[in-house]
């Protein structure tokens, strides 16, 4: 995980996992967009979620804020565009939402990107690989804060000195 | 400024620096004092060691790598707004 670009994708995937996890759990009184119901650039947007997960069910996140499908379209463009495989495989960025999901109490945003870890093959025992990194340093991070433990171990990764993309080189 | 004095290695028994010489293999890092909260776990072995022991267990390559796992760390920690 050397190199600067791999932390720009996994933070992506932090953001935007809350993004949605936000709405997701928060919304409910807003009521979800009636897909039947719903405007063409709507049921074209929900289609297009529907076949990047693979599910029968729009992630309810996107049917809150459908409300807006403009709004929609431009969340999902970045959403879809965070969660392809670049550096960081599809399978791993799952895992990573999943984490932060856990991370922040989001009961769907878990259900979502577990189920979705589960059909890039990640096995349960795979799956509490990731609950025990996530338990382990929710602990560790807890007890920093608590004894008010100041970062010594920053200058252990070294720096990547390449421009940013397409840039000229320094 | 830390809640408590973090104590130099050296004010550790000798079981602690052991758990001091895994931290520094662990991170593969010559360290001028072990990581703060390696001495804070060795305050109490009977705390630190099983709970070194789960996250040596959590952080081993499985399904998943150790860098993913570091990333995920990461990740954690910084939802968490945690700057350690």
């Amino acid at each position: 995980m050397t190199g600067d670009a791999v932390w720009y994708e996994a933070a992506q995937i932090v953001g935007i996992t809350n993004v949605l996890n936000v709405a997701a759990d928060t919304l409910g009184v807003l009521g979800a967009v009636d897909e039947a119901g719903a405007p063409v650039e709507a049921r074209a947007l929900f289609a297009d979620i529907r076949d990047f997960y693979q599910t029968d069910d729009v992630p309810l996140g996107f049917r809150f804020i459908a409300h807006d499908p403009g709004y929609a379209a431009d969340v999902w463009a970045a959403t879809r565009h965070a969660f392809a495989d670049h550096r960081l495989p599809r399978r791993f960025k799952e895992a990573l939402a999943f984490a932060v999901s856990m991370t922040t109490r989001s009961a769907s945003g878990t259900a979502l990107h577990l189920s979705q870890m589960r059909r890039f093959g990640v096995s349960p025992r795979g799956v509490v690989e990731i609950v025990g990194v996530t338990q382990m340093f929710s602990s560790y991070t807890k007890i920093a804060d608590t004894l008010q433990l100041e970062p010594d171990m920053g200058d252990i990764a070294p720096v990547d000195t390449t421009p940013a993309p397409g840039g000229p080189m320094r | 400024m830390p809640t408590v004095r973090l104590r130099d290695a050296v004010e550790y028994p000798a079981a602690a620096q052991k758990l001091f010489e895994l931290s520094r293999s662990w991170f593969n890092h010559d360290f001028s004092e072990p990581p703060a909260m390696s001495r804070v776990m060795a305050w109490d072995g009977e705390f630190g060691a099983p709970h070194g022991r789960a996250m040596k267990r959590a952080m081993t390559p499985g399904e998943f790598t150790r860098g993913e796992k570091e990333m995920v760390a990461a990740a954690v920690s910084g939802v968490n707004a945690c700057e350690y």
